[in-house]
């Protein structure tokens, strides 16, 4: 294990993470991300390592608690991939400055992209490169190579978190070419990146949201209350009228938890319904979600079951007495939605279809990366 | 582009006023006192409006337009030495302008009439019973029916022919402010219509020459007839057919709560079959807990004598309860959906409960096969294409449990419309037939009362 690599305070920051994650303290892809990265932030300045190798494994031994803590919350182990896989640039770019090799890398090929399994990886450099100011393994200043790394690394673990922190703006950007003047848009769920998505739009277009209550959370009630207060002309519905109502709705607009390799997404319980019933009804359905989410995953085991559970008191409660010890409650968390009924990912980097995806995942992180 | 809210305007005063847009003149051109005038009628529509439960008939709203037609040239200038105001002023119409936009898509939803509008007396039995249904506390397709009959056999009882009329040509006078009655208090149901067409049948047909008293013992028992063979015997056949199709080992899942349904459940429970049952429940009704608790407190049959061996009394139903939203984790446990109807049109669309055409959708997909119990008292002439066009929204005072916001609205409607592309089968009490043959039942059944 890595954790001995560590030292005392970064340990217990590490641990106090990973019990928040456990206990559902701290919870939402974009939340558990931030803190994911702030932890790593300080694994990087202060933990001790010599070597490229050293470095990966610290990382990764962090990554893998912290996923092992809570492997619903996906965004925590992209973070980690994603720190990795910019370590491994900064890594690549300070070995090559100074050595010899003159690999200009051009354009993009479907050759390249099938022997590398990346479309803009940089070619790796053969190990005995001469490594010019970096130096691994200095036996007399076993610091050096830390030092010298840090402050690119740190510059890199910012650049990811800038990315987090302008994920709404980025995300709403381009919402008034999907939203368009007196259409019908139906939505569920609290998600901040609709939100977001929908409060920008209003700016320039003049629309109406329906939004589902979305049992038993009922986080539609508190998305209905803030888009009608930003001034959109909301209607709030129970789930049930969902069919009903979609042959109105022009589009859907959904959130997602996590977005998966091949396309699909989970997200929160109600939305494969809602794409369901908005493909019998030829509704174009989109998802708005930062890249963030990107999961390397493909959904084997549970292809229309749940993911997770809540908790069943929402859905049958106490006061109903003596019902509660007679019945079996399901509580569901999450849906798989397939990539079938998704039509767009509008993401903080440009609008992409669930076919591209994986490539969108081959760019972002590295495949070893994929079991932490 | 420049000024996109004082465009947006034009709608709200073409749908609010009876002239055609093109004559209206915009916000910018009126002078100050007009706009106010304008904004305080607006608000004052507004609050009428959530007065008579969002009710948007244009009569109702009062007309911006006309005061500000005469004058409109001579503000052209006024507002130019107010923009300020006029951004003020054009802020708030716009928020009344999207909300009635939005609004008229949803206008003929019909929201129950309030108000004592009703001529002639109302039997005390209707005002009750109409109470009942604008409470809830009656609801559902059989049970409406059987309570407004059986308030019209009161009514009839207490009825006395008027001198120089006959009961055939009068009664039925009579009977339609009642009807309006309780129409007023809860739209009617296809059920009901159905009911009270064949009474009418009954009344004009009704013996001239008979005694008045011998002549309404006649129609009470007439009306009797009806809901013992169209709803209690026609329930009893259905029950015995759809238990056929449930099978030891069956996982059964229904959506909220009809009573046929659950007498289906119960009486193959009582044939000794053992199987499960998912119920799914949705917001604003909440009716499947009703059903649960049926289930759930089945009588416990005692030990049972069968083949000179004592057997132990079985085990209740295994039921399984979960909200909507997490139909889609459960449907492919399920081996056959079993859902009830509001009416049935002769396309074989299917009226229910909203929500029911979610299930139907999601099991059609998994390939779980769809039963509808629906009597055939219930079926419609007409066709019906989508769910949206004729619905009935719950009243919100009823269900309130969310929030309050300026631009917020709440809307509960009560029924869907499930495609018959969705149902496998319709269980009547004259069999299993598929949904494209509902058209022929009414012929089949010789058009006796339909």
């Amino acid at each position: 294990m890595s954790s001995e690599l560590l030292d005392d305070p970064t340990q217990r920051v590490v641990e106090n993470l990973a019990w928040k994650l456990r206990r559902r303290q701290i919870v939402g892809s974009r939340a558990t991300a931030l803190e994911t990265l702030r932890v790593l932030h300080q694994v990087i300045s202060d933990s001790p390592f010599s070597n490229m190798e050293q470095l990966v494994t610290i990382v990764r031994g962090v990554g893998r608690r912290l996923v092992e803590a809570q492997p619903k919350e996906h965004s925590v182990g992209n973070t980690v991939r994603k720190v990795l896989h910019h370590i491994r640039e900064e890594y690549n770019t300070a070995t090559r400055g100074s050595g010899s090799t003159t690999t200009s890398y051009s354009g993009f090929s479907i050759s390249k992209f099938v022997q590398l399994g990346q479309p803009r990886k940089h070619t790796v450099l053969p190990k005995a490169e001469s490594r010019g100011s970096l130096k691994e393994n200095d036996s007399d200043d076993p610091d050096s190579f830390a030092r010298s790394l840090r402050p690119v690394l740190k510059e890199a673990i910012q650049d990811v978190l800038d990315e987090l922190e302008t994920v709404y703006d980025n995300v709403s950007k381009n919402a008034p070419n999907h939203i368009h003047s007196d259409e019908i848009i139906l939505t569920l769920g609290m998600s901040k990146t609709v939100e977001a998505f929908l409060i920008s739009a209003a700016h320039n277009r003049n629309y109406t949201v329906m939004v589902l209550e979305t049992a038993p959370s009922y986080g539609g009630r508190d998305m209905a209350k803030t888009l009608s207060t930003a001034g959109i002309s909301t209607f709030l519905v129970p789930d049930s009228s969902l069919y009903g109502l979609m042959s109105r709705v022009n589009k859907v607009i959904l959130g997602a938890h996590a977005i998966l390799a091949n396309g699909g997404m989970f997200a929160i319980t109600g939305s494969l319904l809602a794409a369901t019933a908005a493909h019998a009804h030829s509704t174009p359905v989109v998802v708005c979600a930062g890249q963030f989410k990107l999961t390397p995953l493909w959904n084997l085991y549970h292809e229309y079951g749940a993911l997770d559970f809540g908790d069943p008191n929402q859905v049958l409660g106490f006061e109903e007495g003596s019902l509660v010890d007679k019945v079996d409650v399901v509580n569901p968390f999450y849906d798989y939605v397939q990539p079938d009924l998704i039509d767009a990912f509008i993401t903080n980097d440009g609008d992409h279809p669930p076919s591209s995806i994986y490539r969108l995942i081959k760019e972002t992180y590295d495949d070893e990366d994929n079991e932490l | 582009m420049a000024d996109p809210t004082t465009t947006s305007n034009e709608p709200s005063a073409s749908t609010s006023g009876s002239q055609p847009s093109g004559s209206q003149p915009s916000q910018k051109t009126m002078t100050k006192a007009e706009r106010r005038e304008l904004q305080e009628k607006q608000r004052a529509a507004k609050l009428a409006q959530k007065q008579t439960g969002g009710d948007t008939k244009p009569k109702a709203k009062p007309k911006p337009a006309r005061p500000t037609e005469a004058t409109s040239s001579s503000g052209a200038d006024a507002s130019r030495s107010h923009p300020k105001d006029a951004a003020a002023s054009t802020t708030v119409v716009e928020g009344v302008t999207s909300k009635s936009r939005s609004l008229r898509i949803f206008s003929h939803f019909g929201l129950p009439k309030h108000g004592p509008g009703v001529k002639g007396d109302i039997h005390p039995s209707i005002i009750r019973l109409a109470l009942q249904f604008s409470e809830f506390r009656i609801c559902g397709a059989n049970a409406r029916c059987i309570a407004t009959l059986t308030a019209f056999k009161t009514v009839i009882q207490d009825y006395t022919t008027p001198p120089n009329n006959t009961l055939s040509r009068h009664l039925m006078s009579h009977l339609s402010p009642q009807i309006t009655h309780l129409v007023s208090a809860r739209p009617m149901s296809v059920t009901m219509g159905n009911a009270i067409r064949q009474l009418k049948l009954e009344i004009s047909g009704s013996d001239i020459d008979m005694p008045e008293q011998d002549a309404k013992d006649l129609l009470c028992q007439k009306i009797d007839d009806y809901i013992r063979d169209r709803i209690i015997i026609a329930d009893e056949v259905i029950q015995d057919l759809a238990c056929k199709k449930i099978k030891d080992g069956d996982i059964i899942l229904t959506y909220a709560r009809s009573s046929v349904v659950e007498k289906v459940l119960l009486s193959a429970y009582k044939q000794g079959k053992r199987f499960s049952v998912i119920v799914v429940d949705s917001r604003p009704l909440l009716e499947g807990k009703a059903l649960l608790q049926a289930l759930t407190s089945a009588p416990p049959v005692s030990w049972t004598l069968s083949n000179d061996s004592l057997l132990p009394p079985p085990p209740p139903i295994p039921c399984t309860y979960a909200l909507l939203p997490a139909l889609p984790s459960l449907i492919s446990e399920a081996t056959t959906v079993i859902l009830g109807a509001h009416s049935l049109h002769s396309n074989g669309a299917v009226f229910s409960r909203a929500g029911t055409a979610l299930v139907a959708m999601m099991a059609n997909q998994h390939s779980v096969p769809v039963l509808v119990c629906c009597e055939t008292y219930k079926f419609s002439e007409g066709v019906m294409l989508d769910g949206f066009g004729k619905n009935e929204l719950a009243p919100s005072h009823l269900f309130q449990t969310s929030p309050q916001a300026p631009n917020l609205e709440i809307l509960n409607p009560l029924y869907d419309l499930t495609p018959p592309s969705c149902i496998t089968a319709v269980v009547t009490e004259v069999g299993l037939i598929p949904p494209s043959s509902i058209s022929s039942i009414p012929m089949a059944l010789g058009r006796i009362s339909l």
